[in-house]
């Protein structure tokens, strides 16, 4: 039979769902509460895959989707139509500055659209980009600086740039900048279109290098999936080919943003953290649940009768089913709205803390439906596995039995033991048995915060500083920007000068070590090179390498990677074996360079060389390649590119020294870039022997009452965004600790705030429909002589009761788990070491006992004020 | 003076006479609900006396006020004017927290429905109003009232596991429990089947005999009330 009736059931439902206005109340805190932290993890997820994205955009230097380069200005006319094309930028290089103070830096004369120029992250943060037939210009910070130029607009700058292999020298006045970008490789110098042009035609340039004065096309495609064979079908339709110059002069070279081919961020989440992710989504899910099944369920038990009723007149179990999850509806359709606002705005301020506390990642904020579409469809499962069994319970209420319905009784419980009568407290226990599952859905609610509070502070208060800090070995270091933003090999050099002035500041001792900025070879067995590289790469991969390492009678000629130290720098190296001295008496000494984990275990296979043995260095001035098959040498200016060849070191110097230590290199002083095997050379011998002083970095001690004045003056000297220069100091450090510190406790108290206002609205929850539904009860009771004050102090215990278990379930819960907690938590922090502490749960418990003497107080004034006799005449 | 002072000593002694006889008496009882147009007279005048050991049926159709008398009897409310006076005690002279101990000391409270505290067996249920009021029962005592009733095999029974009649002796028994001076019944067998109500009113009034106990039964059954010593109409607020 088929019946319309749901005009009438929807009827029903918003009948009884208006009659239940505390309940919808809480409901809808309770979803909002839930969306609010499945928003927040969406929110904080989203923009650091943004993040993420942007990081590596900027690293690429722009996020086109794809583009056509050196085109002709009729290839560019004819492309730039194509219908797959969404939207294109022009970009026209003209030239690179190549003398100082450019000698270091990646400089980029050019004219871009204003469609490239925003791709490449070179919009102007101040004033705007050049007008067409002005001497305009638009650069970085960083650029100016280098220039000695103050960043004010319409002032003056004068370059000097190759174009083609031409120097010209050119004058513009300052139209905008913006900031420099450390992630950023090269730094951009933006003309107008009509600047390059009398550039090229006064120099008479024909774009030999194949670039300059050529188009560029940067695309943007509708999505981002096949950027490649999009670009090949437009460049198929117009009778171009992308294969190669060999495969005929139609050939336009295309260009591919890998920023969205590869290091995707999802490539970056290993195993760990996708499981932490799942088990943070289950959690919320489950604290979800534990207070929107108990709303649920508790409404049903009180409105058992009125089921039953419609039961009795004919309502079916899936018509009463449907009342059920409409009103689900109803109050999801409040509730997540609402979390979704408030939830984005939390998610954006642990994003910010959160996103302060990584490497690499920039601070964007995502605005992706995905946030709210993911975190609304959670939280709607969540509202709809939370009533699954409340509904069936409604559904399969007997009407019979419902008139005989009290709450929790009836069920299987036919008696209990006890002869001793009632007292006040085991009446407060036996109504806590009333509906079990409400009783200890509603501690587990409230634990649950609790607990996240505690494991918050286990690990906030375990973050041991003294272990923090054991990388730092000197007060403070400093470097140019890029040793402590990249590390890695041939980094700008600290200049001289500067040391001078760190060394001329009042209470400092200090000491340099200088890099390697020349090419250099260790003479090393075979196997030892297969042993080191047979950790990261194939066997086949292996062979490929050792085969391209020249022959040096038995051994091989590997790239290797050196320190000179001055004493100061040398006597802050925790020494494994052996003695330091000989390397600062400048004989032919060294030191190899093992590593460690961070939790200090030795890595014994980290370095071939052992006390005394002998190592052979290479100082390589000029490289040859030749023809491995043919042994044929191949000239300076042959293009290598399509063909075999090997390389060999033709003029050099070897020098042999003798291990005299076996050293570390500390974290904080060293190259921070994994490269080859290390050795640490004395200053002295390390300039002698390479000719070269290029400082890494300075590192210092400073005397204690004068600590303060120095980190000032480094500071002023270092810290600003726009120096060259940075540092690196144990005040940093310490800084850089507690907020370490600080982004744990803010995400887990927020946590543990937004868990704990579910619980305590569970508890209120609990509280008030246990009242509320016995309101008769209480009348009886006082009928037959029970006083206000015993009704209140048997409540106030109920309410104890439940406060008391969550803190006894915690405390235990923490205790018992510490020791497992510890071996993860040690696990995953190196600088982190167990205390046991129930500090917040001691905290807490007072929080939590006034909690459950006030709200069943509360709850029964709003009862109490109905006389007796009402509420005894009341619902029969 | 000798002789005005010879003349109070009687006339006290008259009054602690009357007193001794009196368990239960009402003074011009009134009760009005509501204001102006909706003004009713719940009780518009009430006086009746009760003695001890009387079985007295107040009888009365519905919203003739007689279930507003016996809240007003055993306290549960207040009367607009007038006063109630329970052995000896003026009971709206106390405040509530006292009416309450009062009433759970001398009041002995049947329900039509039973009113039964869930949670609670039937011994716990029965000795409430002792506990509550911080007195250990009277076992002998206790354990008498069981087996009058008939509830010795039930006393771990939860009450929604008794039959209607059988939760009802269970409120009997704990009306009895705490010796009241009077057992106030509110329609007592109004839940009940007919050869269930009689066993249940036979019982009450041999306990009542039994445990020399004052009975005020509300009923609207004339057959019922036909079995008290006394049966008081009561018609729109007033005596009949």
């Amino acid at each position: 039979m088929n019946v319309s009736n749901r005009k009438t059931i929807r009827c029903l439902s918003i009948a009884s769902f208006k009659a239940a206005k505390i309940r919808n109340i809480i409901t809808v805190a309770a979803i909002a509460l839930t969306t609010i932290l499945f928003t927040v993890i969406f929110t904080v997820g989203m923009s650091m895959k943004y993040g993420f994205e942007q990081s590596n955009f900027r690293m690429v230097g722009g996020y086109a989707h794809g583009g056509f380069k050196y085109l002709t200005k009729e290839q560019f006319e004819e492309l730039k139509d194509d219908p797959l094309i969404k939207e294109y930028g022009k970009r026209i290089f003209c030239g690179m500055p190549e003398k100082e103070p450019f000698h270091k830096s990646h400089v980029e004369v050019s004219y871009c659209d204003a469609n490239t120029a925003k791709w490449m992250f070179v919009e102007p943060k101040e004033g705007r980009l050049p007008k067409e037939g002005t001497n305009e210009a638009a650069t970085d910070l960083r650029v100016l600086s280098l220039l000695g130029v103050e960043p004010v607009i319409g002032n003056e700058f004068t370059m000097t740039f190759m174009v083609d292999g031409q120097e010209t020298t050119e004058t513009f006045t300052l139209c905008g900048y913006w900031d420099y970008d450390e992630i950023t490789v090269a730094n951009h110098v933006l003309i107008p279109e009509s600047r390059t042009q009398e550039i090229f035609e006064k120099l008479g340039t024909q774009g030999k290098d194949g670039m300059t004065s050529f188009w560029n096309m940067d695309i943007m495609f509708k999505n981002t999936s096949h950027i490649e064979e999009n670009l090949d079908t437009i460049l198929a339709r117009h009778g171009y080919q992308s294969e190669g110059l060999d495969q005929g002069d139609n050939y336009i070279r295309t260009g591919v943003n890998w920023g969205y081919m590869s290091a995707q961020f999802e490539d970056s989440l290993d195993i760990t953290t996708i499981f932490a992710l799942i088990a943070v989504m289950l959690l919320i899910i489950f604290t979800g649940y534990l207070i929107i099944y108990n709303i649920f369920q508790i409404s049903v038990s009180n409105d058992v009768r009125f089921y039953g009723l419609l039961k009795t007149i004919g309502t079916t179990g899936r018509q009463i089913k449907r009342i059920i999850s409409l009103q689900a509806f109803l109050l999801s359709a409040l509730g997540i709205p609402i979390g979704l606002i408030l939830g984005y705005g939390a998610g954006v301020l642990m994003t910010g803390i959160v996103v302060s506390q990584l490497n690499g990642i920039v601070l964007t904020y995502s605005v992706s439906p995905i946030i709210f579409l993911g975190a609304a469809a959670f939280s709607f499962v969540t509202v709809w596995l939370s009533c699954r069994k409340p509904r069936r319970m409604a559904a399969k209420i007997s009407p019979v039995e419902a008139v005989r319905y009290t709450e929790g009784a009836g069920t299987k419980k036919k008696s209990r033991k006890g002869e001793k009568g009632a007292s006040i407290f085991r009446m407060a226990m036996a109504n806590l048995g009333r509906n079990k599952s409400k009783t200890v859905i509603t501690v587990i609610s409230m634990s649950f915060a609790v607990v996240i509070l505690n494991i918050t502070f286990i690990l906030a208060n375990g973050f041991d500083m003294d272990k923090y800090l054991k990388h730092v070995i000197t007060d403070f270091i400093a470097a140019d920007a890029s040793y402590f933003q990249t590390g890695g090999p041939d980094l700008t050099s600290f200049p001289e000068e500067s040391v001078s002035q760190i060394e001329a500041l009042d209470g400092v001792k200090g000491g340099r070590t200088y890099q390697k900025t020349f090419a250099a070879q260790e003479l090393v067995t075979e196997e030892w090179v297969r042993k080191l590289n047979g950790k990261y790469s194939s066997p086949e991969m292996v062979d490929r390498y050792v085969e391209m390492l020249e022959k040096v009678g038995d051994l091989r000629a590997e790239r290797v990677q050196l320190y000179g130290m001055e004493d100061f720098v040398l006597d802050k190296l925790p020494v494994i074996e052996g003695d330091l001295s000989k390397l600062k008496e400048g004989g032919n000494y060294v030191a190899a360079v093992y590593s460690s984990d961070d939790y200090g275990n030795l890595h014994e296979d980290s370095h071939w060389a052992k006390l005394g043995d002998k190592v052979t260095i290479r100082y390589v001035e000029e490289y040859e390649y030749y023809n491995p098959e043919t042994g044929e040498i191949y000239g300076e200016d042959e293009d290598l590119s399509d063909k075999r060849w090997q390389d060999r070191a033709k003029v050099y110097e070897d020098k042999v020294y003798e291990v005299a230590a076996l050293v570390e290199v500390p974290g904080k002083i060293c190259y921070r870039y994994y490269g080859a095997d290390e050795f640490v050379m004395g200053a002295d011998t390390f300039i002698r022997d390479s000719g070269t002083s290029d400082i890494l970095y300075y590192a210092f001690d400073c005397e204690d009452d004068k600590v303060e004045q120095v980190e000032q003056w480094m500071q002023d000297f270092a810290g600003g965004d726009d120096s060259m220069y940075d540092y690196e100091s144990r005040k940093t450090e310490e800084e850089e600790f507690y907020a370490f510190r600080d982004m744990f406790m803010m995400v887990g108290s927020g946590a543990a705030l937004i868990v704990g206002m579910v619980g305590i609205l569970n508890f209120v929850n609990a509280i008030l429909t246990g009242i509320m539904a016995r309101k008769r009860e209480f009348a009886v009771l006082q009928s037959v002589g029970m006083t206000g004050k015993q009704l209140n102090r048997m409540l106030i215990t109920e309410g104890m009761v439940f406060a008391g278990s969550s803190v006894v379930i915690t405390l235990i819960l923490t205790i018992v788990m510490g020791p497992l907690a510890s071996d993860v938590l040690e696990g995953m922090f190196w600088f982190f070491s167990y205390h046991l502490t129930v500090t917040p749960i001691l905290a807490v418990a007072p929080v939590f006992l006034l909690l459950g003497a006030v709200i069943p107080l509360c709850s029964y004034r709003y009862v109490a004020k109905r006389s007796v006799v009402e509420r005894l005449r009341e619902a029969e | 003076m000798c002789k005005t002072a010879f003349m109070m000593q009687i006339i006290l002694f008259i009054r602690k006479k009357e007193e001794n006889m009196t368990i239960l008496s009402t003074q011009d009882l009134k009760k009005v609900y509501g204001s102006g147009e909706s003004e009713v007279h719940a009780l518009d005048g009430v006086n009746f006396q009760v003695e001890k050991g009387e079985f007295v049926a107040v009888v009365g159709t519905s919203g003739s006020g007689k279930s507003t008398l016996l809240h007003m009897l055993g306290g549960l409310d207040r009367p607009t004017s007038g006063g109630v006076t329970v052995d000896g005690k003026e009971i709206f002279t106390l405040k509530d927290e006292e009416l309450t101990i009062f009433r759970r000391r001398k009041i002995g409270f049947v329900f039509q429905n039973y009113n039964l505290v869930p949670v609670l067996n039937v011994y716990e249920n029965i000795l409430l109003p002792v506990q509550l009021d911080g007195g250990s029962p009277d076992q002998n005592y206790i354990k008498d009232i069981i087996d009058t009733l008939g509830l010795s095999s039930k006393l771990n029974n939860l009450p929604n596991n008794l039959s209607g009649g059988q939760q009802q002796r269970v409120a009997i028994a704990r009306a009895l429990a705490s010796k009241p001076a009077i057992i106030l019944a509110d329609e007592p067998t109004g839940n009940l089947d007919s050869k269930t109500s009689q066993d249940v009113l036979s019982l009450l009034k041999v306990t009542g005999q039994k445990f020399s106990q004052t009975i005020v039964m509300i009923t609207h059954n004339e057959a019922i009330a036909q079995m008290a010593d006394r049966v008081i109409r009561i018609e729109d607020g007033r005596i009949a």
